[in-house]
């Protein structure tokens, strides 16, 4: 049926409604749908990694909405701005801004908890804000690999790979280590 | 017009670690104790609301069938570190909307069930699967904070410092020893800045308080208790870019519903109970709460002025830090902090002729948001 476009122009859908796309895109339109709507589950347990495979290489997976062209992290299924479900995958930028960190001390392991294991492991970790021209920004929980530039917040720092971990490390240790992509 | 509210009693166990109780058997007795404050039965009672995060199932039932409370509506609530306020609020809007008339609110947590380490968070979160521990999140609150803010990490030690001095006069407190800015400065690291001196311990707890509408109160001759100014719950808000961690959004909103409802402003409290689960915390809620500005909340706990024979003391009952901090009893023991300090039954730690206090809690650990909840009260003696 061509009910997404009919309700997203404002009409009411009638009768039994088998998407979970129809029924949300009449939240954003402001149309009522109306009869038995059987809303869709959506599997956000599969592939639960922000790393992914794109054209210009393995970077963090975002959506940008197609709609209103609000940025996220992740694969999303709704814009959390407009709630349009016309999302797109998209690669964020590997570039950013370091806005703050800390590191974790008393780990076991590099994915232990602090105070629990009592272990001697550290691991810094920090919010990085990527360089988006538009959509609102994105901000993402990152590692982030300390070389001989002492963290600071608002440094630049740039994204990193090593098999299947991914961190963000200074941009100024990265120009030196000649891995850099700025 | 909406009826007004009073909490008529408060009742709570000394937080620690209880390892030989259960849930029922750390909130059976402080139920017992906030009905009998109040001077009346179970019959009275016309609705529960009970705060918890981890209990499980049916944990408000399992707890007042000990004492054959049932039949009227029992409801539990989470809300995270929010749980026991927001329990709270729910009683307080079933009173004033003339739903109940006596409500009890129940505030319990048994953090000892995890065998330590940090609060266990949902592994269904995107942040969490990437190993983030709510001790991370206020690490990193401080980082920034002092790194725009004319503060450094002596000034994290001093909240603790004082927190400590106020627990040590609560016999209520988790930890009654006080420390110096030395040793909170040279404990373990956990997340930096924040040393292990400087996070909220893992305990248990209970608070029980009684609510009543102020006709049933004169009509069943309960004490006066402390009247509810104002009851404000807020949810987190969604930023999926920039967000300034220096100022929660949660709590600043909250706040100005809260002195809107009330119909005071920052200078007129005498106390303020509010959620410092870690030192960073403190400073970030002072300018929050309109204590001060910009810039010059370390100023502020440096010169005393939010101790006692300050502007206005806060964290009497030595906070979350030093009472300790069993996540949804909280909310509701910094009630039962606030209705001691007004009905002048505080002992050793009592603020000099309190009339005005507030109670802040704020549930974290969802990413996106800076808290996912977050309750504040106003109360004034009555």
């Amino acid at each position: 049926m061509a009910g997404e476009e009919a309700v997203a122009s404002g009409a009411v859908a009638s009768g039994a409604v088998a998407s979970g796309a129809v029924a949300s895109g009449a939240v954003a339109s402001g149309a009522v749908a109306s009869g038995a709507v059987a809303s869709a589950p959506v599997a956000d347990l599969d592939g639960d990694g922000l790393l992914g495979d794109f054209p210009e290489g393995r970077r963090l997976v975002g959506t940008r909405c197609d709609q209103c062209g609000a940025a996220m992290i992740g694969a999303r299924v709704v814009c959390s701005s407009c709630v349009s479900q016309a999302v797109s995958r998209v690669a964020l930028p590997a570039t950013g801004v370091l806005y703050s960190f800390t590191r974790l001390h008393g780990l076991s392991g590099q994915r232990g908890v602090p105070g629990q294991d009592g272990g001697a492991g550290v691991r810094p970790i920090g919010y990085v804000d990527l360089d988006l021209d538009s959509g609102g920004g994105v901000r993402t929980l990152a590692d982030i690999r300390e070389g001989a530039v002492p963290l600071r917040p608002d440094m630049r720092v740039v994204f990193g790979v090593d098999g299947d971990d991914w961190f963000f490390t200074p941009a100024q240790a990265a120009d030196e280590a000649g891995s850099s992509d700025e | 017009m909406s009826e007004q509210v009073y909490v008529v009693s408060a009742a709570m166990i000394p937080f620690g670690k209880h390892r030989g109780s259960s849930y029922v058997g750390l909130a059976v007795s402080p139920l017992i104790d906030a009905l009998r404050g109040a001077g009346i039965g179970k019959s009275d009672v016309d609705a529960v609301y009970v705060g918890h995060s981890y209990g499980g199932m049916m944990t408000g039932q399992r707890i007042t069938k000990e004492i054959g409370l049932g039949t009227v509506p029992t409801l539990n609530v989470d809300n995270a570190c929010s749980s026991g306020a927001s329990a709270l609020h729910e009683a307080w809007t079933a009173i004033s909307q003339g739903q109940a008339e006596v409500a009890v609110v129940i505030g319990v947590e048994k953090l000892t069930q995890f065998g330590g380490g940090t609060l266990p968070l949902s592994p269904e979160d995107r942040e969490v699967k990437q190993g983030l521990v709510m001790p991370a999140v206020y690490a990193m609150r401080a980082t920034r904070y002092l790194y725009e803010n004319d503060a450094d990490v002596t000034d994290l030690a001093r909240v603790s410092v004082k927190a400590r001095r106020h627990g040590a006069l609560n016999p209520f407190a988790q930890f009654r020893q006080e420390v110096t800015v030395e040793q909170v400065l040279a404990a373990r690291p956990v997340a930096d800045p924040l040393t292990l001196l400087m996070c909220c311990p893992t305990g248990d707890g209970a608070a029980v308080t009684v609510l009543a509408s102020e006709r049933a109160r004169a009509r069943r001759r309960m004490p006066r208790g402390i009247r509810v100014a104002a009851s404000v719950l807020h949810s987190g808000q969604v930023a999926e870019g920039f967000r300034d961690m220096t100022k929660p959004e949660i709590s600043y909103e909250s706040a100005r519903d809260a002195y809107a409802q009330a119909g005071i402003g920052p200078g007129d409290l005498d106390l303020i109970e509010l959620h410092d689960a870690f030192s960073i915390a403190e400073l970030v809620y002072y300018e929050a709460f309109g204590l001060t500005g910009k810039h010059t909340a370390a100023a502020l706990l440096r010169d005393g002025r939010t101790t006692f024979g300050g502007d206005v003391v806060v964290n009497p009952s030595g906070g979350l830090l030093a009472k300790g901090h069993p996540v949804g009893a909280s909310g509701v023991a910094q009630v039962a902090e606030a209705f001691w300090q007004l009905t002048g039954q505080a002992g050793a730690r009592q603020v000099p002729d309190a009339r005005w206090a507030l109670t802040h809690v704020t549930g974290g650990g969802t990413a996106g948001l800076d808290h996912g909840a977050c309750t504040i009260h106003v109360f004034e003696a009555a």
